[in-house]
């Protein structure tokens, strides 16, 4: 046996457990929910009624629309503010820059739940800022709960310090010489970045925002609690079909649906790392 | 690549690990399911709920074990659902225990709302509950509440009632009944919030009552017939109209999760009145998450209230056991437990109980309770809210 088949099947072997369960636990009921989607929820029969539900109903189409919208601003804002502040830690050598450097991922380690919370009891009509507000005589009121601002903003809020991480990494792997090279030949920093950095970093941009996406598409905790009644995000219309109506077919309709969606960005993901390993090569 | 091995390794190893301690936490269950600790028999107590029935169990089962006539005989364990969290709803988990009929499971007693009984019994009947006898309860003699259905096999031990919750400081006379609320509403807008119908009991309550109320024959409140459903267009009319006059935010009316989610419009401040459970409201004033000024009353027609009861499934495996602590929860004991703790309403004679603090729950008159159980209507009703009164901004 040589040596390389020898590793080989160790590695298989290696890999073997995790892969069981994923089929398990996530390759079966996947296709079980596919198979269910199809069905009628009385009689079983083939039917594509659960799909058309979810683009005919007024009130169904525009959750699916509201979901996209609030999602492509969450990636489009997250992105560009993760971008400026990479570029910041990346290319800034100062005290403040380290600091922020230190700090800016501490988002990541506090429990959704608290900071729905407590971004509730900043923004609220009542909160921290109107009570602030209410010593100088004004009444602010922000409007942001129950409302889709409020719901990017706690994005924003989880998304940053992430997107940051990344595209930071990004960053931090293009070696000062290539810049300096620009710098050379002329290049001003505008052009350093337009040929150079935006260039050999947009993987990490894409890289990102399929992430920021797809974490987003089925987020449950925040416009569950700061979210309007309707339109909803799929999350809850989700749970909706799930728990409160029990239509499971329907609901397995709409787990294809968002699975779809999120397919959309993973499959820009896979192709960006594909692109990748041929360039390696 | 060094990393991709790396992690791979990592990777199977805790998948494999997790594997493992799978199946070694269902051995360690099937060893503790009939054991007995210390000589004692272990009943298991399911129940399910918002957190504060989980905390005032742990009281209630801690006072049992250690301090009640019983603790030498039977020693009781919690299994205990939280409501809303995606979990298989007790009430499906019994119904499928009792169709694939199932014997000797751990289901000793179980918690039941009034909803969740209505459904129990429209999906597997009362002949998989034990029909429970008087003489192995005795205090149930001095307990004179009986559930509206299924009334000789479940107990019940404690009211629970949707009332307004108000701000004091805000409003000298509540209303009194539903009109007079409804005309407050019209002239104080944007200051009245109900929660989402199917994500709290209050807003459920709320929103059901209003229908009902426009509906003429007061057994329709009880029954889960569909030809009901066609009688709800005045109802929702009614709510409709009301969307305007709701709490507003965002420039939309907005009708917030969860029970606490108004609760919390009401003590910042943002709101001045809604619907919510009495014991919510005055448990939580009491421990201070709350003011006050909070106070609470009831309208007339009023908001619908149930019993919370406790039933014995003919498929779990200590029915002594089951009958001992049903007993205890009837006693002055464990009911001042329940007042102190939760607030609840007792159904006990209050004379010997120490009510100091809790003279509102004293107020609420438990034979007035108006009982709702629609059964699975409710779940028609949700959906048809969502859709109809939700989509108005």
């Amino acid at each position: 046996m040589s040596k390389r088949l020898k590793s080989n099947l160790a590695a298989y072997g290696m890999v073997l457990p995790a892969f069981m369960v994923v089929m398990l636990t996530v390759a079966y009921p996947i296709i079980s929910a596919v198979i269910q989607s199809f069905q009628d929820e009385e009689t079983g029969k083939f039917t594509f009624a659960n799909y058309t539900y979810f683009f005919t109903e007024p009130a169904q189409l525009n959750n699916l629309l509201y979901t996209l919208m609030v999602v492509f601003l969450t990636v489009a804002i997250a992105i560009f503010v993760a971008y400026l502040l990479a570029l910041y830690l990346r290319f800034v050598k100062s005290k403040i820059a380290k600091t922020i450097g230190t700090l800016y991922l501490l988002p990541r380690f506090v429990p959704a739940m608290c900071a729905v919370y407590a971004m509730i009891t900043i923004i609220r009509d009542s909160g921290l800022i109107n009570r602030i507000g209410q010593l100088f005589g004004l009444n602010i009121t922000l409007g942001l709960m129950y409302h889709a601002s409020g719901i990017i903003l706690m994005n924003l809020w989880f998304n940053i310090p992430f997107a940051a991480m990344m595209i930071t990494a990004g960053l931090g792997a293009i070696p000062d010489s290539i810049i300096e090279g620009a710098r050379d030949v002329g290049a001003g920093k505008w052009k350093t970045f337009t040929s150079m950095i935006l260039p050999l970093s947009l993987k990490d941009v894409v890289i990102a925002s399929t992430f920021v996406f797809m974490t987003n598409v089925g987020s449950f905790t925040t416009p569950y609690l700061m979210g309007g009644n309707a339109p909803k995000m799929l999350g809850i219309a989700l749970f909706d079909q799930f728990n409160k109506y029990l239509a499971y077919n329907r609901s397995a309709a709409l787990s294809v649906i968002m699975f779809l969606i999120c397919s959309v960005s993973a499959g820009v993901y896979i192709y960006t790392n594909l692109k990748e390993q041929e360039w390696e090569k | 690549m060094k990393f991709r091995r790396v992690s791979a390794c990592v990777l199977a190893t805790l998948m494999a690990a997790s594997l493992m301690a799978g199946c070694g936490s269902t051995k360690k269950d099937e060893a503790s399911g009939g054991a007995s600790a210390g000589g004692k028999e272990t009943v298991t107590l399911w129940a399910t709920g918002s957190d504060n029935v989980r905390a005032i169990y742990e009281t209630l089962i801690e006072d049992f074990n250690t301090n009640s006539e019983y603790k030498d005989q039977y020693q009781v364990e919690l299994q205990f659902m939280l409501s809303g969290t995606g979990t298989q709803a007790l009430t499906d988990m019994l119904v499928a225990a009792a169709k694939a009929n199932r014997t000797g499971t751990d289901y000793d007693i179980v918690d039941l709302s009034g909803d969740d009984l209505s459904k129990i019994v429209s999906q597997m009947g009362t002949e998989k509950l034990v029909k429970l006898d008087d003489s192995k309860i005795p205090n149930a003699a001095n307990v004179s509440a009986e559930s509206s259905i299924a009334a000789e096999y479940v107990q019940p031990f404690r009211g629970t009632t949707v009332v307004l919750a108000y701000d004091s400081e805000k409003i000298q006379t509540p209303p009194a009944t539903f009109e007079e609320l409804e005309a407050w509403m019209k002239e104080n807008p944007g200051r009245f919030a109900y929660n989402q119908p199917g994500t709290g009991g209050a807003g459920d309550s709320f929103a059901r009552s209003t229908v009902y109320n426009q509906i003429a024959d007061a057994t329709a409140i009880t029954s889960d017939d569909e030809a009901w459903v066609d009688e709800w267009d005045a109802g929702f009319a009614k709510l409709t109209e009301l969307n305007e006059y709701m709490y507003e935010s965002g420039g939309s009316h907005v009708y917030p999760a969860k029970n606490q989610g108004t609760l919390d419009l009401l003590n910042q401040g943002d709101i001045d009145m809604c619907p919510n459970w009495a014991d919510m409201v005055l448990s939580q004033r009491a421990s201070g998450a709350l003011k006050d000024t909070i106070k609470i009353t009831q309208i007339e027609p009023s908001l619908t209230g149930s019993f919370q009861t406790l039933a014995i499934p003919t498929f779990g495996s200590h029915e002594d056991g089951a009958y001992a602590f049903i007993d205890y929860m009837l006693s002055e004991q464990a009911q001042t437990i329940l007042v102190h703790d939760m607030a609840a309403i007792p159904l006990i004679d209050t004379a010997n109980i120490d009510m100091t603090g809790y003279e509102d729950v004293a107020s609420l008159d438990t034979s007035k309770f108006r009982i709702m159980s629609i059964g699975d209507l409710g779940t028609k009703f949700n959906e048809r809210w969502d859709n109809e009164i939700a989509t108005l901004g």
